[in-house]
């Protein structure tokens, strides 16, 4: 299975770096502030998950870094670098050419984002011919062997069939073959399984590691879900009213959460391993609506805490969490993690934009 | 909790059965099949309690619910409702049963009528079934059922449109509540709402069974949900409960390998725990409920199968160390209906989906 590393894989440094990323979007009811100086990077072989409810702004953000946003409506600023490359000032031509070997894309929906008139084969196809010269008999023996890849039962044969022949498990399988097809050196994969099953996630998430672990992909995986982040993450970034509050390793945030909202999510999460039969924590009220964001901290209007005067009128920036320590991912004894697991995730700080971190509210 | 010595049973199904026929269209007429969507579930839901019911997109779930409530019609077996035979109400007690048992459905936006006001929506079954005569008394009930769900009555005169999901929701279940019923049957009703709101409306809907005394049928593929508002759960598999118990016994102690394979693939929000802990991935997809493989209908992608699955149908029958705790799983003894093949020497294979 050596197949999908045939583009020579860049060898240091981060795939993609975000910085201070921006989307305002036109609509009728005002400016939508969609996404307000978001910042990341994701290392080769590297899982960043982002989180966040609905409205948060985490799907924007992506789509905005392969241009996807309609240009007369939305206005994006700031800098994304793949492989040191800004995809955000770079021409229509050269982000083509980009997109296929650069950055591979899975969305939520298998259904919509396969067309149903075109055969799995040719759809594979299409992304192989485009990016490389190959013969057509060449692009179909690909896909075939993508098709194997993503563990499709009989891939000579599914490769003729259409998507509406295959169940939603399978159509995502060929979701991900495609956007793979072209070895991408960063996969971005937008809730690619909260339309599945469970036992059919468990499969895909399966997959995506195994691949990783062979390629070296970087991956950004959004989610709502921070069971599956939990289980596919190196690295979280809790998004909300477009910014992020919270990031830091899975075990930080997860385990140690220190902005009020992650708390608030992590509390409403009614737990299988460890259910006590009492309330679920909630939050009260519901996200602020990206045209009338609150005028200080994003939070501020449903937060339990409101620790500090200075809330009310400005946004905490995102600042190291005290009593936070180094950590070294390397250590966790998991054996068979890539060796490209351990460069990217040590030494990452736990960040929060919280001034009420320290021991209240919880 | 309910106490496990004197339980009282409300709605029970026998041998249910709801079979959808398959009629193929277009140029090639080819022959007819049967789809099982409900294939032979005995399930009893006791006063007072939650029963969780769980499986895959697929497995009959969301059809069983509705049958039980004579949403569709059986094509076999029976249902009781208080002692009463579902399918063989007559309109004046169908009527009554429409009353005495409400459903809560997924989709909040589309469950309600977007051109009728809160007030309407939610006093439309006082009207139909004659409770709470007079405007003013039935404008002082929705104010009330309101309230008990956690909305200012004063939003009584808005669209649903002004609404956000969660309070949506709270607005179908106020409706549900209206004719003030024994029994509510929850269809993947949080299924919609983001993680917040979902727990709102679990805590509302843990605190309405206990102030109420209602009987709830929790139908969800969230199976963290389920466990969390769930006195019993109970697992569908391809049309066919095939594990019931205590929540905490099928949580803890899961008996049939589908079950096992289920809880297994839950992602917990627990690093630690998910490096360490082992998923059951199941191979392929759940076989299309029109070719029922013979015997176990899980035997195809069990990881245990062995030799009498293809061969008897296995029914349920006691398991672990909790009372009540059935499965049908060969695994704990070979107990069930050997399979009658149509004619001797017939490869048991014949029910096989095409793989």
């Amino acid at each position: 299975m050596t197949s999908l590393s045939k583009a020579p894989q860049p060898a240091a440094g981060p795939v993609l770096e975000v910085e201070d990323l921006r989307v305002r979007l036109r609509t009728p009811r005002g400016t939508a502030h969609v996404v307000n100086g978001l910042g990341y990077s994701v290392g080769p072989g590297e899982t960043v998950a982002v989180v966040g409810e609905s409205g948060s702004g985490k799907s924007v953000s992506v789509l905005a870094l392969l241009g996807l946003l309609p240009p007369r409506t939305a206005t994006v600023s700031g800098r994304a670098l793949l492989h040191g490359e800004d995809l955000l000032t770079m021409s229509p031509e050269r982000l083509r050419q980009v997109r296929g070997p650069g950055v591979g894309m899975v969305f939520q929906d298998p259904m919509t984002s396969l067309n149903p008139v075109l055969s799995v084969g040719r759809q594979l196809t299409e992304g192989l011919r485009a990016h490389g010269h190959v013969s057509k008999a060449a692009a179909r023996a690909r896909a075939v062997e993508l098709l194997g890849e993503v563990g499709l039962p009989d891939p000579g044969r599914a490769v003729d069939r259409f998507p509406h022949e295959l169940s939603g498990g399978m159509r995502q399988r060929v979701v991900i073959a495609i956007a793979l097809a072209n070895s991408p050196s960063l996969l971005i994969a937008d809730e690619a399984t909260t339309a599945l099953d469970v036992t059919v996630q468990a499969q895909i998430l399966d997959l995506v590691e195994r691949l990783q672990t062979e390629h070296g992909t970087g991956v950004v995986w959004i989610t709502h879900d921070l069971g599956v982040v939990a289980g596919i993450a190196d690295r979280v970034l809790v998004m909300y009213g477009g910014r992020c509050v919270e990031d830091g390793t899975v075990d930080d945030v997860l385990e140690r959460p220190a902005h009020p909202y992650t708390r608030g999510l992590l509390g409403a999460l009614p737990d299988l391993a460890a259910d006590d039969g009492g309330d679920l924590a909630t939050i009260a009220g519901t996200p602020p609506p990206p045209t009338d964001l609150p005028a200080g901290c994003v939070f501020w209007p449903r937060c339990p805490v409101r620790g500090d005067a200075r809330c009310e009128t400005e946004q905490p920036p995102l600042a190291p969490v005290k009593g936070s320590h180094y950590r070294d991912k390397g250590t966790s004894g998991v054996p068979g993690e890539g060796q490209y697991r351990d460069e990217g995730t040590s030494g990452v700080p736990h960040r929060a934009a919280t001034w009420c971190a320290e021991g209240s509210g919880s | 909790m309910t106490s496990t010595t004197k339980r009282q049973v409300l709605v029970s199904a026998r041998g249910l059965e709801v079979h959808f026929p398959i009629r193929a269209g277009g140029l090639l007429r080819r022959g007819t099949g049967v789809l099982r969507a409900v294939d032979g579930v005995d399930l009893d839901v006791y006063r007072g309690e939650t029963l969780g019911l769980v499986g895959e997109s697929g497995c009959g779930k969301s059809t069983l619910g509705n049958a039980l409530l004579r949403l569709v019609r059986p094509t076999g077996g029976t249902v009781s409702f208080d002692g009463a035979e579902v399918t063989a109400m007559s309109r004046a007690q169908l009527r009554d049963l429409r009353r005495r048992a409400g459903m809560v459905f997924q989709d909040p936006f589309a469950s309600l009528d977007p051109r009728r006001t809160v007030a309407q929506t939610v006093g439309e079954p006082l009207e139909v079934h004659g409770l709470h005569p007079g405007r003013q008394a039935r404008a002082a009930r929705v104010r009330e059922l309101l309230e008990l769900v956690g909305l200012d009555p004063g939003v009584a005169a808005r669209y649903p449109h002004e609404f956000s999901g969660g309070q949506r929701q709270r607005v179908g279940i106020a409706r549900a509540l209206a004719g003030e019923p024994d029994f509510l049957v929850c269809d993947e009703a949080i299924a919609s709402l983001d993680v917040s709101v979902q727990a709102q409306v679990l805590n509302l809907l843990r605190r309405l069974q206990r102030q109420l005394g209602l009987t709830l049928l929790f139908i969800s593929h969230d199976l963290s949900a389920v466990r969390h508002v769930s006195d019993r759960i109970a697992v569908m598999y391809l049309g066919r409960v095939v594990e019931v118990g205590p929540a905490a016994a099928v949580a803890a102690e899961p008996q049939m390998p589908y079950t096992r394979a289920l809880l297994s693939a839950v992602p917990l929000p627990h690093p630690q725990l998910e490096r360490s802990r082992r998923r059951i991935v199941l191979r392929g997809d759940v076989p299309s409920p029109a070719r029922v493989p013979s015997g176990c209908r899980f035997r195809t992608r069990c990881p245990d199968v062995f030799e009498p699955c293809p061969d008897v149908d296995p029914a349920l029958q006691p398991v672990g160390s909790a009372p009540g705790h059935v499965a049908a799983c060969h695994l704990h003894g070979v107990v069930g209906t050997p399979v009658q093949r149509e004619r001797p020497g017939e490869p048991v294979d014949a029910g096989d989906p095409a793989r």
